[in-house]
């Protein structure tokens, strides 16, 4: 599914060289939650950001679905973001000045689809994900766990082959928190690829898999069981 | 399809969260749009008006015969009869008069030959009583005239009533035997026409034994051109043979010069309108910077994120241009008068009745104006296409300086700046045939040095900066240094602002030094040549627009000088006469009489070579201008057409004059007189002897002459007051129009800190909860934004001294002479420094407050 072989990432500070990712080297499997932890600063954002071709690697390869991700123009991997990756943000990244369902279906209208074929694709997902009354507000009148549900939707609208989520509950309380968890593992036991990064083991739990990262190496992998 | 989604949805919502910025930029381009617009149909209406004029006025005459201006020879008239295939060739007197009475309407006097001239032109009476088959007989009568019915409807004349017409002879009476109906030369000038008998009309009009025209039609048989070369060849050196066309061609190439001037004006005008949709877009990407990186990780590529803007950009900007034909049709209603004048006062009467349209050139306008939003938004949208998408998922990105000051910048910027340097250095070497010898290089040069130096303002802000920690923020309070550091953190949005601050300074320091160069050359020029007492003349000096005023006959200086306590009347002639394309002026005075008080300004030649050589003598003095395009010095000889045949004129010296920036020749009147024929005068420059007043020989002069003509006597003292007046209201007209650019730029700052203010919410959330009071917070910012505007104001002052030069040499130099001196107005300099710091802490107040009253709960809860 995912497929990183010796991925590095530097980046320059100034004058100082940052060496985020060191050689990392994994295998995501469809149908895996991934959790990745690790102290601040240890590349996790940035394995990320790779995986999701946020960003490109300094050295090595990454794939997804067997296509590379690195040594591609930017508009190829544009549209590998628009099409195969769903990401959510720990700010949530939600467009201020468009509505809940118009945040849902950007992506799409992306495409060139018209917003009158997307509607309801979108209020779908709205509804899948609890705010099916909340349709037509913006951001600023919703709530932060509202605000990443509706992210949550907008990852979801391509259909796309892998969730990448960035500390998705970072700015929220414990109770909404929770919630989120199992709306993300309700989405993987229906088979949907998801990569977590996360701070809290208690979280990290809700994955199948564990990776911790330590100075931009991978220092342990775990699986667990199946749920 | 997704361009449309991506504008439907998103640009759509923020043009209404941005109306103030948008407004802005459609004003600019607006105003560009308008002045291209209405510079056409101004154009084309006042050509048209004047063909059909010549049309109507030609009837079935093929072709005519042009010579001087003031008129040539009646002799003319029986060497062209004697070409063979001429059939009918007929004189004609073509001149300006004014109604004596009431709003003094001015119409054109046709004087034809009332015998024949129905042979090629139609008359029609409206009364048809009269059953006379040639309404032409009725003016066998001297004091005769037929009127249109138009002109005799809107004054409320009648048939027989006598008229009162200001004549060269004083006002004279005149009975209006008929009314034409709209046909013909009836329907000339929009109907603001007379006809006379070409005997009665040459005395009244100062044209003893010559005439202005010659119609000609040929034999059956004949063709146009060889009857053109063969009546050419019969007449001396300096007649003009053409077809009704090719005179309203001539008329094509006065206007072509009114059109460079209006047509510079328009594109600056859409500069204006670029810069400000250049800033709107920039300002835009630099706010929506997070927009665009959201866009991006969501799947935008840069392509869309370039339609996106430029296709915002668009949208206004085709509004701005269709309000644009609008605005310019009410231009054109306001100038068209002017400019029909300004051909009035050149060639003949041209009243324009309508305004004439052309679906091209409304495209062409509406293109180029959003052509031109197209180019101004096209740098600050690619330069948004970069923004990486990662930077903006993070709460605080990395550096993101890299959007405006990098590299590509930086050379940009170096590169323009190098190009109007370039462009400049070859208009001042090139030589005066040179294309680059042009008003559009030194525009050119302009453009690009504003470009150049609008992309270094990232550059320059951090420099400023720079300077600024290291020479003041040291003895300064937390606050100011925490002003600093804000702007430090965010060069590329507040070098937005200060390139705001620093084009709209430029300008006003431009545009003021240079109109203070002009006042104070037309000051000095005026105090040295108008040096008489009172100036003599048959309308107002300082008329602009309105009737013509009639000349009088040279003679009466004569009977001007008789009035008791007038020392002396010195006649003044003016006429205008072609040469290589262009309308020189020409003027003829009494050059070593006037020279007596008068201080003509030599450039190069000497005043004992004028006394010696000008008087009766075909020699003649040119101004600076001309003989720097011509590269004429004193020695050189000049061969000028006239109605007795082109003439070799000697140049004895090279005079600063303003009279007129197509160049200007002065000879003796004495000269002139024997070579035109021509015994008018235009004015008299009268001095009073040494202990008279010059109000009593003022009302003296008009007790005398006041009754039998209509005339002017101004102190010239009085007449170089007004002078000074309308200098002085054309600096505060355009001060008016920099101060408007400034509270332009004022709002760009007012949208920039507010834009700062709300990305920092969290911060100031911060600072207020570690105890920064309400006050403190505020200050910062107003802090900030004077800081902004000190910098905008000093880049601002240093390129408008450049520009200021550089408009003068190109605009004014070049054609008026080198004479006209560059003088920096350091009391504007000294204005728009302290205006750009105070305005832009104005500026500032509002997004203070914003600041101030940012909540720290809220503000600390999300980003
Ligand atoms: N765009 C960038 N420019 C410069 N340095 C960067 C950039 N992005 C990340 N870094 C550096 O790379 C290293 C890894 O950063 P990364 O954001 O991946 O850490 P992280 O594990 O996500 O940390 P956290 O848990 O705090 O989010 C850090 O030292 C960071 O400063
Ligand atoms: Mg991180």
């Amino acid at each position: 599914m995912i497929k990183l072989t010796n991925a590095s990432k530097k980046y320059q500070q100034g004058a100082r060289e940052v060496h985020a990712l060191k050689e990392v080297s994994l295998d995501i499997r469809k149908g895996e939650f991934l959790s990745v932890m690790g102290p601040s600063g240890s590349g996790k954002s940035t394995l990320l950001n790779l995986m999701g071709g946020l960003d490109q690697p300094s050295s090595g390869e990454i794939f997804i679905d067997t296509r590379p991700l690195h040594g591609i123009s930017d508009d190829e991997l544009t549209l590998i973001r628009r099409r195969r990756v769903g990401f959510i943000f720990q700010f949530f990244n939600l467009l201020p000045i468009l509505t809940a369902v118009e945040n849902v279906s950007l992506p799409l209208l992306l495409e060139g689809t018209p917003l009158s074929q997307i509607k309801s694709k979108a209020i779908d997902l709205l509804g899948q994900v609890g705010l099916g009354e909340r349709i037509e507000h913006r951001p600023e009148q919703l709530s932060g766990g509202e605000m990443q549900r509706v992210a949550i939707a907008r990852a979801l609208i391509t259909s796309p082959a892998v969730l990448l989520a960035d500390e998705p509950t970072g700015n929220l309380d414990s109770h909404t928190s929770e919630e989120i968890f199992m709306l993300l593992r309700n989405l993987n036991e229906e088979g949907q690829t998801i990569v977590m990064v996360t701070h809290d083991s208690r979280a990290a739990a809700y994955g199948t898999r564990i990776i911790t990262l330590k100075d931009g190496s991978l220092s342990e992998d775990i699986r667990l069981g199946e749920h | 399809m997704d361009f449309i989604n991506l504008l439907s949805h998103i640009s759509l919502k923020h043009i209404r969260f941005q109306k103030a910025r948008m407004f802005m930029a459609v004003c600019g381009i607006c105003l560009g749009v308008a002045a291209m617009v209405s510079i056409d149909i101004v154009n084309r209406s006042v050509l048209k008006s004047f063909e059909d004029s010549i049309n109507h006025v030609t009837g079935r005459a093929a072709l005519q015969v042009t010579g001087a201006d003031s008129g040539f020879p009646e002799q003319m008239l029986d060497k062209v009869r004697n070409v063979p295939g001429v059939e009918y060739a007929l004189p004609v007197i073509e001149t300006n008069a004014n109604l004596a009475g009431g709003k003094e309407r001015s119409f054109m006097i046709l004087g034809v030959d009332s015998l024949q001239d129905h042979q090629i032109r139609n008359y029609s009476l409206t009364d048809k009583s009269a059953d006379i088959p040639d309404p032409l007989l009725f003016l066998a009568k001297k004091d005769s005239i037929l009127l249109t019915r138009e002109m005799a409807v809107r004054e409320g004349i009648k048939i027989d009533q006598e008229i009162q017409v200001q004549t060269v002879q004083g006002i004279k009476k005149f009975t209006v035997r008929g009314l034409l109906d709209p046909e013909g030369p009836a329907k000339a000038s929009g109907g603001d026409i007379a006809i006379m008998d070409i005997y009665a009309a040459q005395p009244a009009f100062g044209k003893e034994g010559r005439i202005d025209r010659i119609d000609l039609s040929f034999l059956p048989g004949e063709t146009l051109n060889t009857m053109k070369d063969r009546i050419q060849s019969a007449l001396p050196e300096g007649y003009y043979v053409d077809t009704p066309a090719g005179r309203s061609r001539q008329v094509e190439i006065l206007l072509t010069r009114f059109r460079k001037v209006i047509g510079l004006i328009g594109f600056m005008a859409i500069f204006v309108g670029m810069y400000l949709i250049y800033n709107a877009v920039s300002i835009s990407v630099v706010q929506r910077r997070k927009e665009i990186g959201i866009l991006r990780a969501l799947g935008a590529t840069r392509v869309q994120i370039i339609t996106l803007f430029i296709g915002e950009a668009l949208a206004v900007s085709a509004l701005a241009s269709f309000l644009g034909i609008g605005l310019g049709i009410v231009f054109a209603k306001l100038t068209v008068g002017v400019v029909a004048q300004s051909v009035t006062d050149m060639y003949l009467k041209t009243s324009v009745r309508e305004l004439t349209f052309s679906w091209d050139f409304l495209i062409k306008d509406v293109g180029i104006g959003i052509i031109a939003s197209f180019a101004a938004a096209a740098f600050p949208a690619f330069a948004g296409a970069r923004i990486t998408p990662v930077s903006a998922i993070r709460a605080v990105p990395y550096s993101e300086d890299g959007f405006l000051l990098n590299r590509k910048t930086r050379i940009a910027s170096a590169f323009f700046i190098l190009l109007s340097i370039l462009i400049f250095t070859a208009y001042k070497t090139a030589g005066p045939s040179s294309a680059f010898r042009s008003s559009a290089a030194t525009f050119s040069s302009m453009i690009f040095l504003v470009l150049g130096v609008s992309l270094s303002t990232p550059a320059f802000l951090r420099l400023f900066m720079a300077g600024f920690h290291r020479f003041f923020s040291p003895r300064m309070g937390a606050g100011v240094r925490l002003a600093g550091l804000n702007l430090q953190k965010n060069i590329s949005r507040n070098a937005v602002a200060v390139s705001a601050v620093f084009y709209s300074i430029a300008m006003f320091v431009s545009s003021s030094s240079m109109i203070y160069s002009l006042n104070r050359s037309f000051l000095d020029y005026i105090e040295a040549v108008e040096r008489c007492d009172i100036l003599v003349s048959s309308g107002h000096p300082l008329a602009m627009g309105g009737a013509p005023s009639i000349p009088m006959p040279e003679e009466m200086w004569k009977d001007i000088e008789k009035v008791p306590g007038v020392l002396s009347a010195d006649p003044f002639r003016k006429t205008f006469l072609n040469y290589d394309g262009r309308r020189l002026f020409l003027g003829a005075i009494d050059i070593v009489r006037s020279m007596e008080y008068n201080q003509y300004i030599l450039t190069a030649g000497n005043r004992k070579d004028i006394r010696r050589l000008l008087p009766h003598q075909d020699n003649i003095m040119v101004n600076e201008g001309f003989a720097a395009r011509y590269r004429i010095k004193p020695g050189d000889f000049l061969v000028l057409p006239t109605p007795n045949g082109p003439i070799r004129f000697g140049v004895t010296a090279v005079v600063v004059s303003y009279v007129s920036d197509s160049g200007s020749i002065w000879m003796d009147i004495n000269t002139y007189q024997r070579h035109w024929r021509d015994h008018l005068a235009d004015n008299f420059a009268v001095r009073v002897k040494p202990n008279e007043s010059i109000p009593t020989v003022r009302e003296a002069i008009l007790d005398r002459f006041g009754k039998e003509r209509k005339i002017f006597a101004l102190p010239s003292r009085e007449f170089k007051g007004i002078v000074r007046d309308m200098l002085g209201r054309s600096f505060t007209l355009t001060n008016a129009v920099n101060i408007i650019t400034l509270i332009i730029a004022g709002l760009g700052i007012i949208i920039t800190l507010l834009a700062s203010v709300l990305e920092r919410t969290r911060e100031i959330g911060v600072l207020r909860s570690i105890g920064m009071k309400r006050g403190q917070v505020s200050g910062v910012v107003i802090i900030e934004s004077a800081l902004l505007g000190a910098a905008g104001g000093v880049l601002g002052s240093a390129t408008g001294v450049l520009i200021g030069w550089i408009n003068l040499e190109g605009f004014f130099r070049l054609d008026l002479g080198a004479s006209v001196q560059y003088h920096i107005h350091f009391v504007s300099i000294g204005w728009s420094l302290l205006l750009s710091i105070v305005f832009s802490a104005l500026a500032g107040l509002y997004p203070a407050r914003r600041a101030a009253k940012t909540n720290i709960v809220e503000a600390l809860a999300y980003e």
